[in-house]
């Protein structure tokens, strides 16, 4: 869990467990992976349309939600048009 | 910086609070401790669909029901001036020789046990170095 600490004031992509994908800076953690993404933004994916990306501002993630928190390399984000992906949206695993 | 430190200076401003069951909170802060629990003063309630709205004078949420916390982006700044006044003061004196690398560290400098436990403490604190 240490080892977040490489990433702080890096972009990552935190995927939390009712499926969605959300982007950001993170701004620090603690000992159960509650997270702090500042300037952060959801990505809704679609299999019939574009990518839709949600301004989300300053958040608090309790790390309970969190199933993945990993780097984007931001120069190969931005290379990527995100209204052209069509995927399905990850499932809700917090209910079952 | 640690997500509850910026909970505590959020304190007295307004947020959104998810729950796990997808409920959401809008209030303004009044209170938080350790383990997220809360308290919110001048709420709407939301159920999880959206469809539903409920005003509440206060309420308290217990920590481990929560999904995620909004907070308005200023907050990030008043953290940084609250550590920065924290830290200056009680610290000022004896603490540079003593305490090893003395990287950040316990932030509450005041509190540990003083100079007598100077080697041990610095043991204790080595631990923090390596996150």
């Amino acid at each position: 869990m240490t080892d977040l600490q490489k990433y702080v004031d890096l972009t990552v992509e935190v995927i939390t467990s009712d499926g969605r994908v959300i982007v950001g800076t993170l701004k620090g953690f603690d000992q159960t992976t509650n997270v702090i993404l500042a300037g952060c933004h959801e990505r809704i994916f679609s299999e019939t349309e574009g990518v839709e990306r949600v301004p989300l501002g300053l958040y608090i993630i309790r790390g309970d939600n969190i199933c993945l928190i990993g780097e984007l390399d931001q120069e190969r984000d931005a290379s990527i048009d995100l209204t052209e992906i069509r995927a399905a949206p990850i499932t809700d695993i917090s209910r079952r | 910086m640690l997500p509850l430190s910026l909970l505590n200076t959020a304190q007295g401003h307004p947020m959104l609070v998810e729950l796990k069951n997808g409920e959401t909170f809008n209030g303004h802060l009044v209170n938080c401790d350790n383990w997220m629990n809360l308290t919110l003063r001048e709420v709407i309630q939301t159920s999880p669909e959206g469809d539903r709205f409920w005003r509440l004078p206060e309420c308290y949420i217990r920590g481990n029901t929560i999904k995620y916390l909004r907070v308005p982006d200023e907050i990030m700044e008043m953290v940084k001036e609250d550590t920065l006044r924290q830290r200056p003061g009680p610290s000022s004196g004896n603490r540079g020789r003593g305490s090893r690398g003395g990287n950040t560290g316990g932030s509450r400098a005041g509190s540990s046990s003083g100079r007598g436990g100077g080697s041990g403490g610095g043991g204790g604190r080595g631990k923090s170095k390596n996150r």
